[in-house]
């Protein structure tokens, strides 16, 4: 059964007419706040009554005839629709305001426009954030919770190119490979778009706190289709993946295992006809398996460095920052080492043959402007300033 | 006791005791068995103006130790009072001697350990200037082994330091493995379940913990992040004192316990967190709160922590040092700290971090300036000048340079980063 019945906290059924005096786009807001009516249970009420508001008017039985073909959904009992829809609306409205949102629904002219061309689409979206970063060209970067090293190197890299080529990067605000995506975007001052899988109030995951402050400062926007004090069970990240393929005219997964999330929002880019590319990694590498299976299946586009996914996409490099002061000889020999390979400071004292305090002095020099980061204390990866310099040194 | 019932009863002269402290605790049948705690004894008695003292045979050594006083060893009741008759004198136990150091070597020595040049190199300076060195990495990489081989590297003990050392274990009942009154360095490794009474010490009768046994020792703490919190957390007083203090309704007392802290632990409980070419299979959140184990508190009192990467291949460049070769330059390193502040640099107070130290003003600007660019706080802006300071003594260089501050910074404890 879908979360309608008899069993409602106001008795169930809808006085009759009381949908009458509330406006289309009050009813529309309340009809997809009922749980269970998901993007596509929601299309298919408009399509069968015309408007939210007769659906509305159809009451409980309305969503009964939803049952046999509903999809998703999550059988939550014990809500059913409130007589007056106009309260609903005004109440979530306000909620909304008050954590510094708003709702967007699909009747409105601020609803973003790459959304409105998905069948189904969410049909009422809350959004912090200025109107405009939606009307950007827009690429999403996916990849998993669990990145190593090299996928966090190449999430930042591949988000500091779309950023400085002037594109909004869509991702979805996770720990790892998202998180890298937006911390790029905010370092070179570029807006970009979280989508949640929780409400705009409730950041998740709340360590990334401090990261939706500093995007949404550098003129960026939050996203969710939750809406404030829905009682989810778990985040829908099924649904949220499907918003970020669709807000973003291109995907690039970046390290994604065998059944991750990002694997998700690639079948979403794929299905609802948005570019798929996929970052390489090591075959024996777990994090990567998801990716090089996209590859091999010509599920997605090899990304084989940012410089060439950034013509692919038809986008020129942008402004680059001038590049910083000279290197010791050993400082150049170790960053020469690190773009072929990262690694370890015991590595790159075999690989250097430089005395290990050498070697340690120079990686802390390096450190400190900048240019190298240890990944866990463990690996070094030269940073995206130490790229600029690649030519140089 | 007996021997005042002698004199009392006019069986034993008691112009003939001068002097002479004795101790020991006498038997039935007459014999003396050994105690706990003479050298410590000796010393008083010493203090309290004796020249003589008699204890039983067991612990002659140990209360030999002590100068200015002559010790003689007894093993039953009749051997004191025909000594003191002078009848058969009692020979007078010499100092112990100095060179039977190798006898106890249990330590791994470093020529067994392939690879990790800059893990013995972290060692190598946390040992000469007696920094807290933490080591971590996957599961067999040898940050164990490495940690043991520190025992045999230690600097050797001055006379002032070895008294001060046995006297602890002498109290804590443990002189046997130290009879003949060792310079070595005392190398304490207690298991993680140990009890934080038992570590920091205290108890119904106040027994020193492994915190103090370890006093101008190394204290290693394998497993770090196995050990119970507030054992870990009850260690923060010594690192900064160099005491343990306990409080009782008589009055506080405290414990020396100026210990070298060496630790040991895998970056998360799977152990491959951040490893090239492996995979962590931890969660996130496992991960952060396996780390959190060791607290910020406690991090911040690490001088170092060096990540061991595993080794990729039996090839290796060069054949690896036996310990004897670092424990000599540790040794000259040691020496230099002496003269010059006469402490370890791990002990140099804040405020003379400067000129007098080593540090010319170019290398405070520098200090300075690291401090911006990393966000280092005062206290380990301060921990890494002198690591800096024994990175300069083992290059055997009067004034601490650019590449000695840089190279003690790259080993900084950094904050744990998603």
């Amino acid at each position: 059964m879908i979360g309608v019945g008899t069993a409602g906290p106001t008795g169930g059924r809808p006085e009759p007419g009381a949908g009458s005096r509330a406006t289309e786009r009050e009813c529309w807001i309340a009809l997809s706040l009922v749980p269970g009516v998901g993007p596509a249970g929601f299309a298919r009420l408009l399509a069968r009554y015309g408007s939210a508001a007769a659906a509305w008017r159809a009451g409980p039985d309305a969503l009964e005839n939803l049952a046999p073909s509903r999809g998703q959904g999550n059988g939550g009992g014990g809500h059913s629709l409130r007589p007056d829809p106009r309260e609903v609306a005004r109440a979530l409205q306000h909620a909304t305001e008050r954590a510094g949102g708003r709702t967007v629904t699909g009747l409105d002219e601020a609803y973003p426009p790459a959304l409105r061309t998905l069948d189904p689409r969410p049909p009422t979206l809350f959004v912090i954030g200025p109107q405009s970063v939606f009307l950007e060209r827009a690429v999403a970067i996916v990849g998993t919770r669990r990145a190593s090293g090299y996928g966090i190197s190449v999430a930042t890299e591949i988000g500091d190119d779309l950023a400085r080529a002037g594109v909004v990067v869509v991702s979805g605000l996770a720990l790892g490979i998202d998180g890298a995506a937006h911390h790029a975007a905010v370092a070179a001052g570029r807006p970009s778009i979280a989508v949640l899988p929780s409400p705009i109030d409730r950041i998740y995951p709340p360590r990334h706190r401090p990261l939706a402050r500093d995007l949404l400062r550098a003129g960026g926007a939050i996203v969710s289709e939750v809406a404030i004090g829905a009682s989810i069970g778990r985040p829908d990240f099924a649904r949220r993946n499907r918003i970020i393929a669709g807000l973003a005219e291109a995907v690039i997964v970046i390290e994604a295992p065998d059944r991750s999330g990002a694997l998700l929002t690639a079948s979403a880019a794929n299905a609802i006809g948005r570019e798929l590319y996929a970052v390489p990694g090591p075959i024996d590498a777990m994090a990567s398996r998801g990716c090089n299976r996209l590859i091999a299946d010509h599920q997605a586009t090899l990304v084989t460095s940012s410089a060439s996914l950034l013509r692919q996409i038809g986008l020129a490099r942008g402004e680059r920052p001038p590049t910083v002061n000279a290197l010791s000889e050993v400082e150049g020999q170790i960053l020469r080492h690190l773009f072929e390979r990262s690694g370890s400071i015991e590595e790159l004292v075999d690989r250097t043959r430089q005395p290990p305090a050498s070697v340690a002095s120079a990686l802390a020099m390096l450190e400190a402007r900048g240019l190298v980061n240890p990944f866990g204390g463990a690996t070094f990866h030269p940073t995206l300033a130490a790229k600029r310099l690649a030519k140089v040194i | 006791m007996a021997t005042g019932v002698l004199v009392a009863s006019d069986q034993l002269d008691a112009s003939r005791l001068g002097r002479t402290a004795l101790i020991g605790e006498l038997a039935l049948d007459g014999s003396l068995r050994p105690v706990p705690g003479v050298m410590a004894l000796v010393s008083a008695a010493q203090a309290a103006g004796a020249c003589d003292a008699i204890v039983p045979a067991e612990n002659a050594a140990e209360g030999a130790v002590v100068q200015g006083i002559r010790v003689r060893g007894a093993r039953e009741l009749r051997e004191v009072t025909r000594h003191l008759a002078g009848l058969e004198p009692l020979t007078v136990v010499g100092p112990p001697s100095r060179d039977s150091e190798s006898a106890l070597d249990d330590a791994p020595d470093l020529v067994s350990i392939v690879g990790q040049a800059v893990a013995r190199r972290t060692l190598e300076i946390a040992v000469a200037g007696r920094h807290n060195l933490a080591f971590t990495g996957p599961p067999g990489v040898g940050k164990t082994l490495l940690a043991r081989s520190a025992a045999a590297l230690l600097p050797l003990l001055d006379e002032r330091e070895a008294a001060e050392v046995s006297r602890i274990h002498s109290v804590a009942g443990l002189s046997q493995p130290r009879a003949s009154v060792s310079l070595r360095r005392p190398f304490r490794a207690p298991h993680h379940t140990i009890s934080t009474q038992a570590l920091v010490g205290g108890g119904p009768r106040i027994r020193p913990g492994e915190a103090s046994l370890a006093h101008r020792g190394a204290l290693f703490l394998d497993e770090t992040l196995q050990f119970r919190a507030d054992a870990l957390d009850a260690l923060r007083g010594p690192i900064d004192s160099g005491a343990v203090t306990i409080a009782r309704v008589e009055g506080v007392l405290a414990l020396p316990a100026r210990f070298m802290l060496l630790a040991a632990f895998n970056p998360c409980p799977c152990g491959w967190f951040a490893v090239d070419g492996h995979e962590c299979t931890c969660e996130d959140g496992t991960r952060r709160r396996y780390q959190a184990r060791l607290s910020g508190p406690m991090r911040d009192r690490l001088d170092m922590i060096v990540f061991l990467a595993p080794i990729s291949s039996f090839r290796r460049s060069a054949p690896p040092e036996n310990s004897s070769a670092v424990s000599a330059r540790v040794a000259t390193a040691a020496a230099m700290q002496a003269e010059r502040q006469g402490s370890a640099n791990v002990d140099i107070p804040p405020g003379q971090l400067d000129e007098g130290t080593g540090f010319s003003s170019s290398v405070r600007a520098q200090l300075d300036t690291r401090a911006r660019q990393l966000g280092l706080s005062m206290r380990r802006l301060h921990r890494a000048a002198r690591v800096a300071r024994t990175i300069a003594d083992l290059a055997g260089s009067s004034l601490v340079r650019a590449e000695h501050v840089d190279e003690a910074l790259l080993h900084r404890p950094k904050e744990v980063r998603p």
